[in-house]
C-alpha cells in the first residue's frame, strides 16, 4: 500500500485533486475503504490537528486540508455505508441561538469528520428545539454547541435545560466551545467537556464516546 | 497603622492618596489604565510591575503570569488591592486620542457649538464659535464606561446584568457633561449662548447614551429598531449647562454602524463623490462603507483587539516603550521606540510593521508560519513577535480585508474602480500604509489610500452648521449590509488571513 501514503499526505498538504484521484485510483485497485481511512486519512488529519494546536498550521491550511479529506470521503463514505461499518461515534453540531459566527464551528466539525465522526451539522443560529429533533432523528451520541459571544453563551445553558425537559439530556454526552467558554462555564450549565480548540475538541469527542 | 497609603505611578509620575485597602483597579482606572477583559484576571492588560513595595501573588495571577514575570514583581492590579505604600510601573497609561484640526467649508451660524466623538474607549470633545467656524478648546478622556468592559460587546453583556444598563448609561452621561463643563470653563463663552450640542457614536454608544434597550445587540441579527436621531435638552440629562442647550445624538446607519460612520461620510463628502470611494475605520470593530453620490453600503466587522495591541503577546498601546515602526535596512530589522526610552512592548502599528518587514525579508511564510519554524522573532531585545501574535494579526486582518473585498463586490465593482480609499480612527492614521498593503490589511495602490484624521469628529463639527434633520436622511439613505450572510464570506474570510505573494502586490504597487 505504499501509494496510499501519497492519499495521507495529499491530505496533509491539502492537495484536493490528488486526494481525490488517488483514492479513485486505489478503491478501483481494490483498497479496503475502512483501511483507508483508519490507516491514512484519520492519522493525516491528527497530524493536521496536531501542526494546528502547535501553531505550524493555521486556519487556512486546516479548511485546505479538511477539503481534501472531505474529497476523498466522499467516495469511501457509500462504501463504508454499504459495509455497515460504524463511524466513530454520531455527533450533533451547531452554533447555539442568536449566535451565527461558524467558522470555530466549522473547524470542529471539520476536524471530527476527519476522526472519523459522523457529523450533522445544523449551521448557526439553532434553537434548542432543533438540537433536540436532529439528536432524537439520527439518534447521535454527541452535541456539540459552540458560541463566540458573551451574550450568546447563555443559549447554551437554554439548550442544556431544554434537553433535559425533553428526556434527552441522559442519551447524549455534551460538548461546548468558543471564545468565552471556560472549564468553569461547562461545569456550571451541566455540558460533559468543553474544549478551547478543534484538535482539542477531537480528544474530548473520542474521550466522551469511549466513557 | 494609618489608614492611607501611598502609591506612586511610573512612568507618569502620579503621586496618589488612597485609602487602605481600595482595590488598585478603582485607583488606577482615574489615570488612564484600561481592564480589558473587565477586570477579571483573565488577560495580562492591566498589569502593573513592582517597583517598591509588595503585592501578593493570587491564584489567578499565577495562571497569568509567567514565574519570570512575576520574579520580575508583574502583577495583574486587577487582582490587587493598595494594603500598603507601593511604587509601581504601569504597563499602559497613554491613550491614543485623535483630535481633528482640519478645516472645513461653513455657512457661519449664530452662537457656539460642541461637538463631541464618543468612542469605545476614548472621548473627543470640542468647542466651537460658530460664527467663525474656529475651535475654541478641546477636551478628551478615557471613556470610563471601559472599566465595565474594554469592547462594545462586553458592554452590552453588562448593560444586561442587573442594574448594568442603569449604570452605564449613567456614567456616560455624567462623563459628557463634565467634559462639556471643562470647556465652557476653558473658554468661557460670553453673552452669545451656546446653542448645540453634537454627539456621534457607534450604535452601543447611542443607545447607552441615549438610555435606549441594548440586548438586540447581543444576539443575531443585531438589528436594533431604534436608531434615529435622538434629541435632549442639556437638563433632561441632568446637566447644569447656561442656557440649557439642546443635545442631539446623530442617528445609527444600522447593526454596530453608527453616527460616527455617518458623520465621516458626511465629513469626507462621500455622499456628494461622483466616483466610488471607500471609508474605512479600523479597530475592534472595523467599519467600511462603499458608495458614491449615487449609493451608500456599509458593513461592520470584528477584528479583535490585535490592532490595539490587545491578545499580543508583547502587545501594548501606543505609549513610551512601544515599538511603534518597524523597517528594513540592509537586510536587518531596524526599530522606532516611542519616547527614546529601552523597549518593552509593541503597539499596533508596530506589529502590522514587523509582519510586513519579516514578510519583505522571507522570514516568514505567505500561510503566517515563520519560516525557520521558531517560536518567536526577535525585534529589538527584549521585545519580539510570536507565531501567535502573527495568528491574532492574520485574523484581524483578514477579517477587514474580507469586508472590503465583499462589499466593493456587492456595490458592484472591483478594487481598482476606488478612486480614494478613506481611512478614519487612530489606527488607520499611525499605521504605515506600505505595511499595511503588504500584509494584505489594505489590498490598494499607495496612491488609492488616503489617512483622513478623525472624520466622526469633524463630520460632528460639520452638523453644527447644518439643518438639524439633514443627517438623518442622509441615514436612511445608507444601506447596511450583514457581511456573514454574504455568500462566500467564510471562503473569503480564510483567503484573507493568507499573506499576500509580492507578485500579486507587483500590479498594484507605487512604492
Amino acid at each position: 500500500m505504499e501509494d496510499l501514503k501519497k492519499l495521507y499526505d495529499a491530505i496533509l498538504t491539502g492537495n484536493f485533486k490528488s486526494a481525490k484521484e488517488i483514492t479513485q485510483q486505489a478503491l478501483a485497485a481494490g483498497a479496503d475503504p475502512q483501511a483507508m481511512v483508519q490507516q491514512y486519512m484519520i492519522p493525516a488529519m491528527d497530524e493536521v490537528g496536531r501542526r494546528y494546536e502547535a501553531n505550524e498550521y493555521f486556519v487556512p491550511e486546516l479548511l485546505i486540508s479538511a477539503r481534501a479529506m472531505k474529497a476523498s470521503l466522499e467516495f469511501i463514505r457509500p462504501l463504508l455505508i454499504a459495509s455497515g461499518a460504524e463511524p466513530a461515534g454520531r455527533v450533533v453540531i451547531g452554533t447555539v441561538k442568536g449566535d451565527l459566527h461558524d467558522i470555530g464551528k466549522n473547524l470542529v466539525a471539520a476536524m471530527l469528520e476527519g476522526a472519523g465522526f459522523e457529523v450533522i451539522d445544523l449551521g448557526v443560529d439553532v434553537s434548542p428545539e432543533k438540537f433536540i429533533t436532529a439528536l432524537n432523528e439520527k439518534k447521535a451520541g454527541l452535541v456539540a454547541m459552540s458560541a463566540l459571544l458573551t451574550t450568546t453563551m447563555n443559549s447554551m445553558k437554554t439548550t442544556v435545560e431544554a434537553m433535559k425537559a425533553a428526556g434527552v439530556r441522559n442519551n447524549v454526552k455534551i460538548m461546548i466551545g468558543g471564545a468565552p467558554v471556560t472549564e468553569k462555564y461547562a461545569e456550571e450549565i451541566g455540558a460533559d467537556g468543553y474544549s478551547t480548540n478543534a484538535n482539542g475538541a477531537v480528544a474530548l469527542a473520542r474521550k466522551l464516546v469511549a466513557a | 497603622m494609618t489608614e492611607t497609603v501611598r502609591i506612586r505611578l511610573r512612568p507618569m509620575g502620579a503621586d496618589i492618596e488612597a485609602r487602605r485597602g481600595t482595590p488598585l483597579q478603582d485607583i488606577l482606572f482615574a489615570y488612564g489604565v484600561e481592564f480589558p477583559c473587565g477586570g477579571h484576571g483573565r488577560c495580562k492588560g492591566c498589569r502593573v510591575r513592582v517597583l517598591e513595595g509588595s503585592l501578593p501573588v493570587t491564584p489567578a495571577q499565577e495562571r497569568m503570569l509567567s514565574p519570570a514575570e512575576r520574579e520580575a514583581g508583574w502583577r495583574l492590579s486587577c487582582q490587587c488591592r493598595a494594603d500598603g505604600d507601593l511604587t509601581l510601573e504601569l504597563a499602559q497609561w497613554e491613550a491614543q486620542i485623535l483630535a481633528d484640526t482640519s478645516s472645513f467649508a461653513f455657512s457661519p451660524a449664530n452662537g457656539f457649538g460642541i461637538a463631541v466623538d464618543i468612542g469605545s474607549t476614548t472621548l473627543v470633545a470640542q468647542l466651537l464659535d460658530l460664527t467663525r467656524g474656529e475651535v475654541l478648546a478641546v477636551r478628551s478622556a478615557l471613556n470610563t464606561q471601559a472599566r465595565f468592559g474594554a469592547d462594545i460587546m462586553s458592554r452590552v453583556a453588562y448593560a444586561m446584568e442587573p442594574g448594568g444598563h442603569a449604570k452605564l448609561v449613567s456614567v456616560l452621561r455624567t462623563q459628557v457633561g463634565k467634559m462639556v463643563s471643562e470647556l465652557l470653563e476653558a473658554s468661557p463663552v460670553p453673552a452669545s449662548p451656546l446653542t448645540d450640542i453634537v454627539l456621534v457614536g457607534n450604535s452601543v454608544m447611542h443607545h447607552l447614551f441615549c438610555a435606549l434597550d441594548v440586548s438586540p445587540f447581543s444576539h443575531y441579527p443585531f438589528e436594533s429598531g431604534t436608531l434615529a436621531q435622538k434629541d435632549f435638552t442639556a437638563r433632561e440629562l441632568g446637566w447644569e449647562t447656561p442656557g440649557n442647550p439642546r443635545v442631539r445624538f446623530l442617528p445609527c446607519i444600522g447593526g454596530f454602524v453608527g453616527s460616527d460612520i455617518l458623520a465621516g461620510i458626511f465629513a469626507t463628502g462621500l455622499h456628494e463623490s461622483s466616483d466610488p470611494l471607500v471609508l474605512v475605520d479600523l479597530g475592534t470593530n472595523g467599519e467600511i462603507v462603499v458608495g458614491n453620490r449615487d449609493r451608500i453600503i456599509c458593513a461592520s466587522t470584528a477584528a479583535g483587539p490585535a490592532f490595539e495591541g490587545a491578545r499580543i503577546y508583547m502587545g501594548m498601546r501606543a505609549a513610551t516603550g512601544a515599538v511603534s515602526a518597524v523597517s528594513v535596512e540592509e537586510g536587518m530589522l531596524v526599530c522606532h521606540v516611542l519616547g527614546n526610552v529601552p523597549p518593552r512592548g509593541i503597539c499596533g502599528s508596530g506589529l502590522v510593521d514587523a509582519v510586513a518587514s519579516a514578510l519583505e525579508l522571507g522570514r516568514i511564510k505567505p500561510g503566517g508560519r515563520f519560516v525557520d519554524g521558531a517560536p518567536s522573532l526577535m525585534l529589538c531585545p527584549p521585545v519580539k513577535i510570536s507565531q501567535t501574535d502573527i495568528r491574532e494579526l492574520q485574523l484581524a486582518k483578514g477579517a477587514i480585508a474580507a469586508g472590503i473585498r465583499l462589499l466593493i463586490r456587492e456595490f458592484g465593482i472591483s478594487r481598482d474602480d476606488v478612486a480614494r480609499v478613506l481611512l478614519a480612527g487612530a489606527f488607520g492614521n499611525y499605521v504605515d500604509t506600505g505595511s499595511a498593503r503588504r500584509i494584505g490589511l489594505l489590498p490598494f495602490a499607495s496612491d488609492q489610500i488616503h489617512p483622513s484624521g478623525n472624520t466622526a469628529l469633524l463630520g460632528a463639527k460639520m452638523a453644527l452648521f447644518i439643518p438639524p434633520d439633514r443627517l438623518d436622511t442622509l441615514a436612511r439613505s445608507i444601506q447596511h449590509v450583514s457581511l456573514s450572510e454574504l455568500e462566500g464570506f467564510q471562503d473569503t474570510y480564510v483567503e484573507e488571513m493568507l499573506f499576500p505573494d509580492p507578485s500579486d502586490l507587483a500590479d498594484h504597487s507605487a512604492p
